[in-house]
């Protein structure tokens, strides 16, 4: 009975999931997070590292972990301990010159084998911005009708006036409770 | 700014992960490899539709199920770690087996077969869940219940059955109606008024409370959900308890019958207090608990009938179970008000508020006491709380863990001020008298609490420290030690505090924490350990973010990382130790804790670690040293070999450190360091450390110790100290017996630095007379009667310095070549014999090639062709003694040498060496890679190819160099592999046709022939059968034959040679390889033979070389004349040999023979002739079957052999 073992009855008494906050640097997702918390948006610098948050909702526990853009990703948000249930892909749906990077870093990302069966939402964060491209717009971009491992969805919403970001959480804690959860 | 600096190339990833994989023992790859696979969904959802339809079909045909049932159990087994992907399927899958079970008309074997299917879908989806999706209709009831009491409880096949049809009757039996109106007309067809259904559906469940398989689980969780009925629970709870309690006290605790009665009733009493805890909970205020007014008299019994100590594991987790949910009957149904608890985390909630809240605001940790946490708690309570403390100490894990839960579930309906007296006498458990159990157990009830908020922040100052405690817990017992669940445990706590408190809350505690967290991700001996925190110390930087460096270290400490204990002693730990948060706790932990750990590997991976870390700071190390040094003398073995260990690796890195600083370690340490350093190895000899046991421990780390004190240039003037470590050194090189720890390799290394630092003149030179005393002492102790002081003196003498033996070579290489000989004192010492071999070659490339022959300080070309001669001489050494042929250790030594040498030569003199030289070597080295033993053909064949297309510098005067180069294509110098028979011989056997090649192949060729693997024996004996097919002129066949009979000729009455000869004569003479040579009637070659092998078998009471003999006699019957009669002859003396195996087999044989060659017998007595042979028992007694074979004799015209009148024995000669 070790720690790995209690934390996976755990987690299926407790109804806990596991939710992945990823993106390039300065896509939102702090804020994204923030915002879920309740915490104030204003104040927001880079994220080094990681931030790890529980949030309940739908009577589910959400162990939500942002991890920040700027460095390389893999080794923060490795846990072997606990599986990622689910993938919150957020993009700056203003910043079309990278585009192509955000493309390239999430198909590279849907290859890890931990994050295999996670469902995947994509935020198509900032629309509140001029010049920001529609959801459609970034779907076609990232070629995401080509992706047949996970289940996906994208959405266009906004962090700052909270858009949509209720709509994108509770589709993803359907999908996922569907999957890995028996309901009562 | 994306994806440059982000890309990682994928193939160094894998890199990586093979070097992790490689470092890791045992245990670690166990760990890791048990990760297994991941899947997406469940795949197999239309066979298993398809085998359920099968099922009416097959049931009756054994196999068929007994295949069905393996492909289902395969299949659900595939799902056992990740089961919810069943369940989109789980109710058709359930639905349609039950549908089988269903018909009217059903035969048992086909539902008990269906039932089975069920029951392995429920053991890997469990039974909660798959309850949930089974039919409860009124209509099933009836048959149901039919069914299940038609059902034999003793039948051991088909328990499986009963199990479903109670998990079946626990839903049906929920059905919302009165159970009455099922009995309004329930009339037997005798007029008989039945029990009414509700009787019946509870006592067939009690029935089955004592039965022994698994469907009692089952009976039990019926009766439970049966019982939480109202109507039921009205009427028939009472009564249930009144059972329960009297049978509980009847039955016998120490039979099996008992105690599966008892796990029955606790099993039913614990689940109806469960659901009956829940649906307390679900109603909240007003509902009273079913259980409320009995819970005080089952809590009683209990006690009374000591349940918490019976022996049996199960029944003390049931009872604890059962103990703890009567414990929540007897308190409100709420969570406790005092709990401590982080800010709102409401997603939907934070959503809705408009514009920022204040971040996560606290609850105030210290709420006014309201009113609500003033009601009375019954006494009865503490009885629980006492039981569940007491559970935490069980010796079981599975009732601890029982345990822990149940303080965590009451203790959150306790009042502030009962609460705080629980987390006090949870504390209590950590203390030094208690076993390992009780931390474990304390630590999971401290996780328990801390998870739920029942820890306050205000106890924290007095927990930390002891789950600090926890994570170093290591209880020695015995010869290991226990302890790896506690702090396993103990990091559980340390996570369960990452998501309960605010940063702010912890923030006192965060070094603490972050520091023994590091420690155990590090310096953990267990795999699972080491995980364990680094996931913990993850999760404490994920939500608490103030852990120092945090990013960091869970950047390279991570799950994969700390796989491998060597990488995380000797880089991570150098890694973390560069802040400096952590460099002092880490050198402190493992100069006090590590250094003393009861696992070797451990100790000296610490030393190496304390190495490592020296440089991180310098000057603390220096105080850490004084305190290790004494501890090199003290109590405690261990702690004295690890404290041995690290004084040197840190002396040594600190000499390292001086010098970098243009310092040396004599100005570095102060005087009473170094004076204390030189006296270590003389106290432990002075307290007879060495002696016995101890001493096998101990010497290896002062041979360490003497090395690393030289390496660290300590100045040592005092004579005595010098001369001690010589004595010290000589005793474990030339006077150790006997031991079973290499303490070779690190007194000959020792040795070397030692002379090094010590024998060494200001001009260079050795000083005279050590040279001459060590050397005289050394080559002598080549000549010493025992085996292990030859190998350390052999091996301490290759290992010396250049100008340890520059003048001294004559006597050395000498003396080595002496020791390589074989004489009857040594013959069995083969492993001295390798090593002498081997320290030839070092000696040679330690001193290098003359110029001259004249020079004494190298190696004159006289004494390298003598060398070369020992090596030729080695790779013959065929000595076997009871582990086998250990002389092919010998004979590998001596080809990598003889290899070795070559490039010497080549490279500084190539002049020294003559054709005939290289000829030789290519030669043994052509027949060493045609023998039978793997290994040693990989070595033989490895260097054979390496020096037949080395290019610089190339080896010179190979014989046939064109044609080999042919054979063995330069790919094969990387992909032939020599070990697999089937590659290597096809290849092999080609150099047969090479006249330099061809006598040393087939020597070789013939051990292989004529081995005993059986895929040996196959493809080499293929392979020459091949060959001399595709070689089969007369001419060619009769080179072969020729040098088969030297060989034979060669290795007379050589075991090791003419015994393998004899099955390869039988194999080549039976498959007609040399038919085209016998065409000739004139060849000599089977006369020649047959004179050999009566040469051979000539007064040998070998068995096994006279049954192969037989082969051969028999195969020589094919050539006419004068050979048919001699081997007829010595055939019938076989058939009356003294051994009764003989006599049968050669009869058996020669009636075989006799078939193949029907003209052998005189055509009217083959009948006759064949009777006898057949129809006589040859192990009957000599004297019986002596006339008999006289007969046959007769018959087949043959002298019959008469008895050497001479040896008066049983061996007999024909005239």
């Amino acid at each position: 009975m070790g720690l790995l073992t209690i934390l996976k009855k755990m987690k299926q008494k407790e109804k806990e999931m596991r939710l992945l906050m990823l993106g390039l640097d300065n896509a939102g997702k702090t804020t994204i997070l923030k915002k879920f918390n309740g915490e104030d948006i204003n104040t927001i610098s880079p994220t080094l590292g990681f931030n790890i948050k529980t949030l309940e909702h739908k009577g589910f526990k959400l162990n939500v972990w942002d991890v920040g853009g700027q460095k390389s990703l893999r080794s923060y948000w490795r846990n072997y301990f606990e599986s990622t249930d689910g993938l919150i892909w957020v993009v700056d749906s203003a910043d079309k010159r990278r585009l192509l990077d955000c493309r390239e870093e999430l198909r590279g990302l849907l290859k890890e084998e931990r994050l295999a069966g996670a469902t995947l939402l994509v935020f198509a964060n900032k629309q509140d911005l001029p010049g920001a491209l529609p959801a459609e717009e970034i779907r076609r971009n990232l070629g995401l009708d080509d992706i047949k491992t996970h289940h996906w969805m994208i959405i266009g919403c906004s962090a700052v006036t909270g858009e949509n970001l209720l709509y994108g959480i509770d589709w993803l804690i359907d999908d996922i409770a569907s999957r890995i959860f028996t309901m009562d | 700014m994306a994806g440059t600096n982000r890309s990682i190339n994928p193939s160094d990833i894998a890199k990586d992960f093979k070097e992790t994989l490689l470092e890791m023992d045992a245990d670690e790859l166990r760990e890791y490899t048990r990760k297994g696979s991941i899947m997406d969904e469940f795949l197999e959802a239309q066979e298993v539709k398809e085998l359920t339809e099968s099922l009416p079909q097959i049931y009756n045909d054994q196999i068929l199920v007994e295949l069905a049932l393996q492909r289902f159990t395969s299949i659900v087994d595939k799902y056992q770690e990740q089961p919810h992907l069943m369940d989109p399927y789980l109710e058709e899958m359930t639905l349609r087996l039950l549908n089988i079970t269903r018909r009217s008309d059903i035969e048992p074997q086909l539902y008990h077969l269906a039932f089975k299917c069920l029951y392995l879908i429920t053991k890997a989806r469990g039974l909660k869940t798959v309850v949930r999706v089974l039919p409860h209709e009124v209509a099933d009831l009836e048959p149901v219940l039919h069914l299940l009491y038609q059902q034999d409880a003793s039948d051991t096949d088909t328990w499986e059955t009963r199990y479903i049809l109670f998990l079946w009757m626990s839903i049906i039996c929920m059905i919302p109606f009165d159970m009455s109106r099922l009995d309004s007309n329930a009339r037997t067809e005798t007029g008989e008024v039945r029990e009414p259904t509700m009787l019946r559906i509870l006592n067939i469940g009690k029935r089955y409370l004592s039965v022994c398989d698994k469907s009692r689980d089952a009976a039990a969780w019926m009766v439970a959900k049966f019982l939480t009925r109202q109507d039921v629970k009205n009427e028939q709870l009472p009564d249930f308890i009144d059972w329960s309690l009297k049978t509980m006290m009847e039955v016998e605790y120490d039979t099996m019958r008992g105690i599966t009665t008892l796990s029955g009733i606790l099993m039913a009493m614990k689940w109806f207090a469960s659901i009956s805890n829940t649906q307390a909970q679900l109603f909240k205020h007003g509902k009273r608990e079913d259980l409320e007014e009995y819970a005080p008299i089952i809590l009683e019994k209990l006690i009374e009938y000591k349940l918490f100590d019976i022996k049996n594991t199960q029944i003390r987790k049931f009872t604890m179970k059962l103990t703890q949910r009567l414990g929540l009957t007897f308190l409100k149904a709420k969570v406790a008000s005092w709990r401590y608890q982080r800010g709102s985390r409401s997603l939907a909630e934070n959503l809705k508020s408009t514009g920022p809240t204040p971040a996560g605001v606290n609850v105030p940790t210290t709420a006014p006491v309201d009113e609500d946490d003033d009601y009375d708690v019954p006494e009865e309570v503490e009885d629980v709380i006492e039981q569940l403390l007491v559970g935490l100490k069980d010796k079981d894990t599975v009732v601890r863990w029982s345990a822990a839960k149940g303080i965590g579930r009451v203790t959150n309906r306790l009042p502030q001020e009962l609460a705080d007296q629980v987390v006090e006498s949870v504390l209590e458990l950590f203390s030094t008298v208690e076993r390992d159990e009780a931390w474990h157990g304390g630590c999971l009830a401290l996780a328990e609490l801390g998870r739920r908020g029942l820890l306050l922040p205000e106890r924290l100052p007095q927990v930390v420290p002891v789950v600090i405690r926890a994570l170093l817990y290591d209880e020695k017992r015995g010869a290991c030690s226990v302890g790896s669940h506690v702090r396993d445990a103990a990091c559980y706590v340390c996570w369960s505090f990452a998501r309960a408190y605010d940063p702010e809350v912890i923030k006192t505690h965060v070094n603490q924490i972050a520091t023994a967290l590091v420690i155990a991700t590090v310096f953990d001996r267990e795999v699972s350990c080491r995980k364990a925190a680094s996931a913990a110390f993850q999760e404490n930087v994920g939500r608490q973010g103030s852990f120092p460096h945090g990013i960091d270290i869970v950047t390279t400490a991570d799950y994969f990382a700390v796989g491998s204990k060597a990488k995380t002693y000797l880089n991570i730990s150098v890694y973390i130790a560069q802040f400096k948060e952590y460099t002092r706790p880490l050198i402190d932990h493992l100069a006090t804790v590590k250094i003393a750990h009861w696992d070797m590997v451990i100790r000296e991976l610490a030393a190496q670690a304390l190495h490592k870390l020296t440089f991180k700071d310098p000057e603390y190390m220096k105080t850490v040293l004084n305190r290790i040094i004494p501890l090199c003398s003290g109590i405690d073995l261990n702690t004295r070999h690890g404290a041995t260990c690290a004084t040197g690796e840190v002396v040594h890195a600190l000499s390292l450190y001086a010098e970098e600083q243009n310092s040396c370690i004599g100005d570095f340490l102060d005087d009473a360091t170094i004076k204390a350093l030189k006296e270590i190895t003389v106290n432990m000899e002075a307290g007879e450390m060495f002696k016995g046991l101890t001493g096998e421990i101990l010497r290896p780390a002062a041979c360490d110790l003497i090395e690393k004190l030289s390496l660290s240039k300590l100045p040592c003037p005092e004579k005595h100290v010098i001369d001690h470590w010589q004595s010290l050194l000589d005793d474990n090189l030339i006077q150790l017996l006997r031991t079973d720890i290499d303490i070779h390799s690190k007194a000959v290394s020792a040795f070397s630095a030692f002379c090094h630092q010590y024998y060494r003149q200001a001009d260079g030179q050795a000083i005279p007379e050590k040279q001459d005393d060590i050397l005289n002492r050394y080559t002598t102790a080549l000549k010493h009667s025992q085996e292990l002081p030859r190998m350390g003196a052999t091996k301490a003498i290759g290992n010396l310095p250049k100008f340890f033996i520059s003048g001294k070579l004559d006597q050395i290489i000498d003396s080595l070549i002496g020791a390589s000989l074989k004489t009857p004192a040594s013959e069995k010492f083969a492993e001295a014999r390798r090593d002498t071999f081997s320290a030839m070659t070092s000696v040679c490339k330690t001193a290098g090639l003359s110029n001259e022959d004249s020079t004494y300080e190298c190696i004159s070309k006289e004494q390298i062709n003598s060398v070369f001669a020992a090596l030729v001489e080695g790779m013959m050494d065929y000595t076997t003694d009871s582990r086998g042929d250990v002389g092919a250790w010998v004979r590998e030594a001596c080809m990598v040498a003889a290899s070795e040498i070559v490039q010497l030569v080549l490279t500084q003199q190539p002049t020294y060496f003559d054709q005939e030289v290289y000829k030789r070597l290519m030669q043994i080295l052509a027949q060493q890679a045609a023998e039978k033993i793997d290994r040693t053909r990989t070595c033989a064949g490895g260097i054979f190819l390496k020096l037949l297309y080395q290019k610089d510098p190339l080896v010179p005067h190979i014989p046939h160099r064109q044609e080999l180069m042919k054979i063995f294509t330069k790919r094969d110098t990387q992909y032939l592999i020599w070990s697999a028979s089937a590659d290597c011989f096809p290849k092999i056997v080609q150099l047969l046709s090479l006249p330099t090649y061809r006598y040393n192949v087939l020597l070789g060729l013939t051990v292989s022939v004529g081995g005993l693997t059986e895929s040996l024996v196959k493809h080499s004996g293929q392979s020459l059968m091949t060959y001399l097919r595709t070689h089969n002129t007369k001419d060619e066949l009769q080179i072969i034959a020729d040098i088969m009979l030297t060989i034979f000729k060669d290795y007379q009455k050589i075991d090791r040679v003419s015994l393998p000869m004899l099955k390869m004569c039988d194999l080549l003479l039976s498959s007609g390889s040399f038919d085209n040579l016998f065409e000739d009637k004139e060849s000599s070659f089977p006369a020649t033979l047959l004179d050999l092998l009566k040469i051979e078998i000539r007064k040998s009471g070998d068995a096994q070389k006279l049954l192969s003999s037989i082969d051969v006699f028999c195969a020589l019957l094919q050539f006419e004349g004068d050979i048919r009669k001699r081997c007829l002859t010595q055939l019938f003396i076989f058939v009356c040999h003294k051994y009764p195996k003989v006599r049968k087999t050669a009869a058996n044989k020669l009636y075989e023979t006799l078939l193949v060659y029907d003209d052998i017998i005189p055509e009217e007595h083959i009948d006759a002739v064949q009777e006898i042979l057949t129809e006589t028992d040859w192990q009957d007694k000599i004297e019986v079957v002596r006339p008999i074979r006289n007969k046959l004799c007769e018959l087949l015209g043959i002298p019959k052999p008469v008895m050497k009148t001479k040896s008066g024995t049983d061996s007999e000669k024909n005239d």
